[in-house]
C-alpha cells in the first residue's frame, strides 16, 4: 500500500495505490494523517491505483469525511474502480461521499 | 343447439325420403299386382266356360243323340196314329234331361185327325210320363217359325231358350224333320229340354260373393243367370246393357266382364262378371299390411339412425377426451421431466424413465453450503395421481432442503403436510441425505425407501433404519443417520423399478442383477455417476427385452470425490498484522480457481471481515490465540471454514449495521459482518468441540 499526498491552494489530494486491507490499515491512517487538518480545502481522494479495500479501509475514510465535513471542507473520491464501487454501494458509502 | 337440431332434421329428412320411395315402389307393384291378377281371372273365367261349354255341349248332343237313337221307333210308330203315343213316352223315358217330346205332322196326314195333329209326352212332379194330343186352335203349330224354319230346310235346329209354363222354367227345343217316301217333311219330331241347371251350375261355384256368371243367346238375350236373392237384378240389367251396347264400358268401372262364346250353334254367349273392389281386396289388403310393416320398419330404422348417430356423437366425443387427456398426459409428463434436475456436476447424476406417461418417482438434489441434499422417492401407485402426488412431495423437498439442515426434519415436514388429510391412503418411499462435499459427512434419513447401494472398493448396502414410508401416520419420527464416507465412495440409490424389472419369463432383474453390473463396473474402473446410470439402464433394458416396462425406473448416484476439490488451510495468530497473510493466502488460491475478479475480491474481503473479527473479538485482550483458516472448492463453489477456540460467538446473530444513515451519525463498526452477509451465499456457524465453526460459501459458476 503507497500513499502520497499532494497540496495545492484549494486541495488536499491523496493518491491511494494498492490494496487497503485490515493490516494495512495502520500505516495509511498515519500516512493520511494530514488529510485530517484540511484547514477548508477540498479533500480529494484518487483511488486510481486502488485495488482493495476494506471495511477498516472504510472506517479509514469515514473518520476523514466526518473531519472534513465538520470544517465545511468537500470530500471527492475520484476514479473509484468497480470492485470498490460495489463494497461502498454495499454498505451505503456512496450516499456520503462525492465521486468524480 | 342448432347443429343438433339440423342433425335431428336431417336423420327426419332421411327417413321421409325412404318413406316416399317405399311407398312409390309400393304404388307400382300395387298396380302390377292388379294386371296380373287380372289377367288371372280372365285365364279363370276362359277355364269356367270352357267346362261350362261342354256341359251344355254334351246335353244338347244327349239330346241329339235320344233324338236319333229314337227315330227309328219313332218312325215305325207313325204307322197308326195311336201307336205315337207310346212311342213319345218311350222317347222322352230314354234321357231324363228331356221334359217332354212332340211329335208335330204335317196338316192331314191323319185325315182321321183333322189339319193339326201334334201328340206330346211330358213329365209328371212323380216322375212318371204321359202323353196326349196339344194342337188345337189355340195352338197351331203351323204358325211356329221354327216348324216353319225346320219344314223348309229340312235339317234340325235347336229354338234359342225361352220360358215357359208356371215356373218360368228356361227351356230349348231341338227339332228334327222326319220325311216322307217322296222326301218331303212329313212330321218335326221335337224334344224339349231344361236349361235351369246352366243358371245354377253357372253361379254354383263363384270365386267371389258377388260375382256372377250369365249365358246369353247369340242375341244377348239372357238365358241363365243367378238367382235373384243372390244377385240384384239390376246389376244383372247393367251388365246386359253394356255386353249389348247399350250402356258404355265405363258406366261401371267397379266390375270386370269376361265375354266367351260357344264355338258351333247354338252360338251361345257366356258372361263372367267380377266385382273389382273384391276381387282386389286381397291385393289391397297385402298392399295395407305391407304398408303397416313398412312403416314399422321405417320407425325402426329412424330409431337406428338416431341411435347410432348418438352413439357416433358419443364414440367421437371419447376420442376427442381421449386425445385430449392424452395431450394432458403428455403436458404432465413434460412437466414432470422439466422439474428433475438437467445440469448435473461430475460428482451426480440421474435418470427417471416413467412406465406410463407420467409417473410416481422422484429424484433430486440441490447443493448448498458446500453440501447436497438429494432425494429418491416413489408413490404407491403410478399414473396421475401418484405423479400429482409425487410433484407435490418434490416442491416440498425443494422448498424444505433450501432452508433445513437435517434430512430427518426434511422428512417429519413432509410427513406432517402428506399424511393430513391422506384421504386416498397413498404413501411414499423416500429418501433424504445430505454429503458434505468436504468432509464426507453423510447425513440420511431413510422413509421406508429401499436401502442405497454404496460402493467403495466393495459392494455394500447403506445401512438405514426402517422407518414407515411418508403418508402415513402423522408426528412420525424418522430417524437421521450419520456416516463419514472415504473418498472415492460412490451411493447408487434406485426405486423398485430397477430391481423389478421384468423379462418376459416373469423373472425379476433383483438386487443380484444390480449388483452383477456394480461389481462389472467395479472392475473395469467405470465408477463415474454417467457411466453406472448408464451401465444399469442398458442392464436392466436388456434384462427386460420384449416385456412392457411394468415400473418407473429411476436411480440417482452421488459420489464423494475429493479427488475433484482444492483445499487448503492457514493459521493465524489474533493479530491484524496477519491479515496481510490471509490476504497472500486468499489471492493465491482463488487465483487457482476459474473465477470473475469481482467474485474473487467480494470472497476475499468477506473472509477478511469475518477474520479481522476473530483476531480482534474472540480472545481476551492481550491473551494469545489462533484462527484456523480451510479454503474448500469443487470448482463450482468455494468454501471457507474459520476455526477458532476463542468465546463462543454467532455472527450470524448480529444485527446489521444501517447503511443509510448520514456521515456524521455513521458509527465506525458493525460494516464487517454486513459486508459478509452480503458477499457470500451463505453463512453457517456451529459450535463444536469447543470451539466456533463458521462456514461461508459462494458459488463461483
Amino acid at each position: 500500500m503507497i500513499t502520497t499526498i499532494q497540496e495545492t491552494d484549494t486541495q488536499l489530494i491523496a493518491v491511494l495505490s494498492g490494496e487497503l486491507d485490515t493490516a494495512a490499515v495502520p500505516e495509511t491512517e498515519k500516512a493520511l494523517q494530514p488529510l485530517l487538518d484540511s484547514k477548508g480545502k477540498d479533500v480529494i481522494i484518487d483511488c486510481t491505483e486502488l485495488e482493495y479495500i476494506s471495511s477498516s479501509g472504510l472506517r479509514v475514510l469515514l473518520s476523514i469525511l466526518k473531519q472534513a465535513k465538520s470544517v465545511g471542507s468537500r470530500v471527492v473520491l475520484k476514479n473509484v474502480n468497480e470492485v470498490i464501487k460495489d463494497v461502498l454501494e454495499l454498505t451505503g458509502f456512496v450516499s456520503i461521499f462525492e465521486f468524480e | 343447439m342448432d347443429s343438433s337440431k339440423k342433425n335431428w332434421m336431417s336423420r327426419i329428412g332421411i327417413v321421409v325420403i325412404a318413406a316416399l320411395m317405399v311407398e312409390a315402389i309400393s304404388v307400382v307393384q300395387y298396380h302390377r299386382l292388379r294386371k296380373i291378377l287380372d289377367e288371372e281371372m280372365g285365364v279363370r273365367t276362359q277355364v269356367i266356360m270352357s267346362t261350362l261349354t261342354h256341359q251344355i255341349r254334351h246335353s244338347l248332343e244327349r239330346t241329339e243323340a235320344t233324338m236319333r237313337e229314337n227315330l227309328w221307333d219313332v218312325k215305325q210308330s207313325m204307322a197308326h196314329p195311336d201307336s205315337v203315343f207310346p212311342a213319345m213316352i218311350r222317347l222322352i223315358d230314354d234321357n231324363p234331361n228331356v221334359l217332354g217330346g212332340c211329335l208335330a205332322f204335317s196338316p192331314y196326314y191323319y185325315p182321321s185327325k183333322g189339319r193339326l195333329f201334334e201328340p206330346y209326352s211330358s213329365r209328371n212332379e212323380d216322375g212318371t210320363i204321359e202323353a196326349s194330343q196339344i194342337a188345337g186352335p189355340d195352338h197351331d203349330y203351323t204358325q211356329n217359325e221354327e216348324y216353319l224354319w225346320v219344314v223348309e230346310h229340312r235339317c234340325p235346329s235347336w229354338t234359342d231358350p225361352y220360358k215357359y209354363g208356371p215356373d218360368s222354367l228356361s227351356l230349348a227345343t231341338y227339332s228334327y224333320p222326319i220325311l216322307g217316301s217322296d222326301g218331303r217333311v212329313v212330321a218335326v219330331c221335337g224334344l224339349d229340354i231344361d236349361l235351369s241347371w246352366l243358371g245354377d251350375t253357372l253361379n254354383a261355384r263363384q270365386p267371389y260373393p258377388s260375382s256372377f256368371g250369365l249365358l246369353l243367346t247369340e242375341e244377348g238375350d239372357l238365358v241363365a243367370g243367378p238367382m235373384e236373392s243372390r244377385t240384384p237384378r239390376a246389376d244383372v240389367q247393367q251388365v246386359l246393357d253394356i255386353v249389348n251396347g247399350n250402356l258404355p264400358a265405363s258406366a261401371n268401372p267397379r266390375i270386370s266382364i269376361h265375354k266367351s262364346r260357344l264355338d258351333e250353334d247354338p252360338y251361345w254367349q257366356l258372361i263372367q262378371v267380377y266385382r273389382t273392389d273384391e276381387t282386389f281386396a286381397q291385393v289391397r289388403r297385402l298392399r295395407r299390411q305391407q304398408m303397416l310393416l313398412i312403416l314399422l320398419g321405417l320407425a325402426i330404422l329412424a330409431f337406428m339412425i338416431n341411435s347410432y348417430a348418438r352413439n357416433e356423437k358419443k364414440l367421437r366425443l371419447a376420442s376427442e377426451e381421449r386425445a385430449r387427456m392424452s395431450g394432458e398426459l403428455e403436458v404432465g409428463h413434460r412437466i414432470q421431466q422439466e422439474m428433475l434436475p438437467k445440469n448435473f456436476p461430475s460428482f451426480v447424476y440421474g435418470t427417471l424413465d416413467p412406465a406410463r406417461e407420467v409417473g410416481g418417482d422422484l429424484f433430486d438434489f440441490i447443493m448448498r453450503d458446500g453440501k447436497i441434499f438429494f432425494c429418491i422417492g416413489d408413490v404407491s401407485g403410478k399414473g396421475v395421481p401418484a405423479a400429482m402426488l409425487m410433484s407435490m412431495v418434490h416442491s416440498m423437498f425443494r422448498m424444505l432442503s433450501r432452508r433445513v439442515e437435517s434430512p430427518s426434519a426434511i422428512l417429519y415436514s413432509i410427513n406432517e403436510e402428506l399424511s393430513s388429510g391422506n384421504d386416498s391412503n397413498m404413501f411414499v418411499t423416500f429418501f433424504v441425505g445430505c454429503l458434505d462435499l468436504y468432509s464426507g459427512v453423510l447425513k440420511f434419513a431413510n422413509a421406508g425407501h429401499d436401502k442405497p447401494f454404496v460402493l467403495s472398493d466393495e459392494i455394500a448396502l447403506l445401512p438405514t433404519k426402517a422407518n414407515l414410508p411418508l403418508g402415513v401416520f402423522p408426528q412420525t419420527r424418522f430417524e437421521e443417520q450419520t456416516l463419514t464416507l472415504e473418498p472415492g465412495t460412490t451411493l447408487l440409490l434406485y426405486t423398485d423399478g430397477l430391481t423389478e424389472t421384468k423379462n418376459l419369463k416373469r423373472q425379476q432383474f433383483g438386487r443380484s442383477g444390480v449388483q452383477e453390473v456394480l461389481r462389472s463396473c467395479l472392475a473395469e474402473g467405470k465408477v463415474s455417476p454417467v457411466q453406472l446410470v448408464s451401465a444399469l439402464c442398458d442392464a436392466a433394458d436388456s434384462f427386460e427385452g420384449e416385456a412392457p416396462q411394468s415400473d418407473d425406473l429411476t436411480l440417482l448416484v452421488v459420489r464423494f470425490a475429493p479427488e475433484n476439490l482444492l483445499r487448503e488451510q492457514l493459521t493465524l495468530n489474533n493479530d491484524k498484522a496477519e491479515v496481510s497473510r490471509l490476504s497472500e493466502f486468499v489471492k493465491e488460491y482463488l487465483g487457482k480457481l476459474p473465477i470473475e475478479k469481482k467474485v474473487a475480491a467480494g470472497l476475499r474481503l468477506a473472509l477478511e471481515e469475518s477474520v479481522v473479527n476473530v483476531i480482534c473479538y474472540a480472545y481476551p485482550a492481550g491473551e494469545s490465540g489462533t484462527v484456523q483458516i480451510f479454503a474448500d472448492s469443487n470448482y463450482e463453489e468455494v468454501r471457507f471454514t474459520i476455526i477458532d477456540s476463542g468465546f463462543p460467538f454467532d455472527p450470524t446473530t448480529v444485527l446489521e449495521a444501517d447503511t443509510t444513515l448520514d456521515a456524521q451519525s455513521r458509527p465506525i463498526g458493525g460494516l464487517g459482518i454486513l459486508l459478509t452477509r452480503k458477499l457470500v451465499d451463505s453463512i453457517s456457524y456451529t459450535r463444536q468441540e469447543g470451539k466456533n465453526v463458521l462456514s461461508l460459501t459462494k458459488s463461483i459458476l
